[in-house]
């Protein structure tokens, strides 16, 4: 009954010899090669994923899934006597309109690649793209493009080729950091007791500023209206946030403390006399 | 803002267990702990701290008393735990002649940790630290490659007797110089995570370490070992971060 039936289905010619049978057997190639696809991919994704960096696991496998798709149409084609080598003529033909149409993308898909080899940031990592003016936490690199959440909570998508061409600097690297801030005092106002003053407020008053390396301070300027004192603070990777924003509060609580005067722009004008 | 008494009108509270069946108050340098009933089985804590920082938790319990026990731990805490390194900054330099060991007992800071007691079991309820100025980060080596640390400058002490109550305890440090060259030592950073403390009544004591500077190839090496203590002082529990992160669907954590 059953052979009789595919017998008939194997007589129903649908386009040159394309049968119903030979259809039928390339539709069931397709749907084992997903369903097998879909099987790899949660199998990876639940046995060797976690045990991989978040961006390595999410490309092998898209990789793993993608290929088993690929795998199973050339099945496909090859169980309904397509012959590919005409299509690879007219396909070449088409490659190359299609590669000047998708330059781009195919750009970003190769950067993609270049970025998951080279690394210059992995999942998690705070990175800043001065060219871009974006800093943030690097969420993903994707096949296309790259995600970043800005500091203000939202989410940036940068095109692979862009985020692989851009300088990048990365900001949780070394295990600390280093704050700066630029203070002027008045020019009859003594620059060693400043420096000390402030070097004692920061090490009482902000427990994640390191103590050695100390507190460093460099004479920048002798500016119109005040003596420029830069101020460089080292402190653990991650408290960046409880140092730069506080710096320049606690050493103007300092001066104040000591009476050092923070001179507002000023300007000595003097009158001709006859 | 609540002033707290005089340290000087205050008789500190002990290290060691304590039962609650109505209230408790605590008194260490420049902190306060109170501990009270406030439902048939729910306590209140509130602690206000040496920098003026107040935290307050209520506790469930299951039984109608509430035991807790405050004992010193490991300084690794304040303000954050980052490292789990210590840089000991001796405030005098150590000579070491050539093939020669020296015995040195040096101040090391401590944090003191409030742990709730369930059977045998002790939970980390709070910490604190009562000289919060001598609980700083250092960094051993470069900006690029250097180990963070706690760090702390430290006074030599003459014996284990010499503990400073509720800020410092005392820890042994053995140096050995097998190198044929003269050695000075004015720091030493190592991983103190493995170094047990062992308290009684307000004083504390830490256990050791023993280093070996030794040649290995061309460079000088220094080997660092623990020296457990022997003593009968009551070892302290250890301090584990229980904060935990849990993402719910509605937002609580």
């Amino acid at each position: 009954m059953t052979i009789e039936f595919l017998q008939s289905l194997s007589e129903m010619q649908i386009v040159g010899e394309l049968t119903v049978l030979s259809l039928l057997i390339g539709g069931i190639i397709m749907a084992g090669g997903v369903i097998l696809a879909k099987i790899a991919k949660l199998l990876f994704q639940k046995y060797y994923a976690p045990t991989l960096p978040k961006d390595t696991a999410q490309n092998l496998s898209k990789l793993i899934y993608f290929g088993i798709l690929i795998i199973s149409f050339l099945g496909f084609t090859s169980s309904q006597g397509i012959d590919l080598s005409g299509i690879m003529v007219a396909g070449g033909i088409f490659a190359v309109v299609i590669g000047f149409a998708t330059q781009s993308v195919v750009s970003n898909l190769i950067s993609g690649v270049f970025l998951i080899v080279e690394k210059p940031a992995k999942h998690g990592d705070t990175i800043q793209l001065p060219d871009m003016g974006i800093s943030g936490t690097l969420l993903d690199i994707g096949t296309f493009s790259s995600k970043i959440r800005k500091f203000d909570g939202t989410v940036i998508r940068i095109p692979n080729e862009k985020f692989f061409t851009s300088n990048i600097r990365s900001l949780t690297v070394s295990t600390v950091r280093r704050a700066e801030s630029m203070v002027g005092i008045s020019y009859k106002n003594d620059i060693e007791n400043a420096i000390s003053v402030i070097t004692d407020e920061i090490l009482t008053t902000m427990p994640f500023a390191l103590c050695i390396p100390e507190p460093e301070f460099r004479v920048e300027e002798l500016g119109d209206s005040s003596v420029n004192i830069l101020v460089l603070v080292w402190h653990p990777r991650d408290d960046w946030s409880k140092v730069q924003p506080l710096l320049l509060t606690t050493i103007k609580r300092a001066l104040d403390n000591a009476g050092i005067e923070i001179p507002f722009p000023q300007r000595v004008i003097w009158g001709a006399k006859d | 803002m609540k002033t707290m008494r005089n340290d000087s009108e205050i008789n500190f509270s002990n290290y060691g267990e304590y039962d609650i069946n109505d209230n408790l108050d605590l008194f260490l340098p420049n902190t306060e702990i109170k501990i009270q009933r406030i439902s048939d089985n729910t306590f209140s804590y509130f602690r206000e701290d040496s920098e003026g920082k107040i935290t307050e938790k209520i506790i469930p319990v299951k039984s109608n008393k509430l035991k807790i026990e405050l004992s010193p731990i490991r300084p690794l805490n304040h303000p954050a735990r980052r490292t789990d390194n210590i840089f000991l900054k001796f405030d005098k330099e150590i000579y070491l002649s050539k093939h020669s060991a020296a015995s040195i007992f040096v101040h090391c800071p401590i944090e003191i940790g409030i742990f709730l007691i369930h059977d045998s079991n002790r939970e980390p309820l709070d910490w604190i630290t009562c000289n919060h100025l001598n609980s700083r980060f250092g960094l051993y080596g470069s900006p690029d490659t250097g180990t963070l640390c706690k760090y702390a400058k430290v006074s030599l002490a003459t014996d284990y007797s010499d503990s400073i109550p509720y800020v410092e305890g005392v820890m042994k440090i053995v140096i050995e110089n097998t190198l044929s060259s003269g050695q000075i030592v004015s720091k030493v950073i190592f991983p103190i995570t493995d170094n047990s403390l062992y308290y009684e009544n307000s004083k504390t004591i830490i256990d050791g370490i023993k280093i070996t500077m030794k040649k290995r190839a061309l460079v000088n090496i220094a080997d660092v070992k623990i020296i457990p203590i022997d003593s009968d002082w009551i070892k302290s529990p250890t301090w584990e971060d229980n904060t935990v992160n849990t993402s719910m669907t509605m937002g609580l954590e």
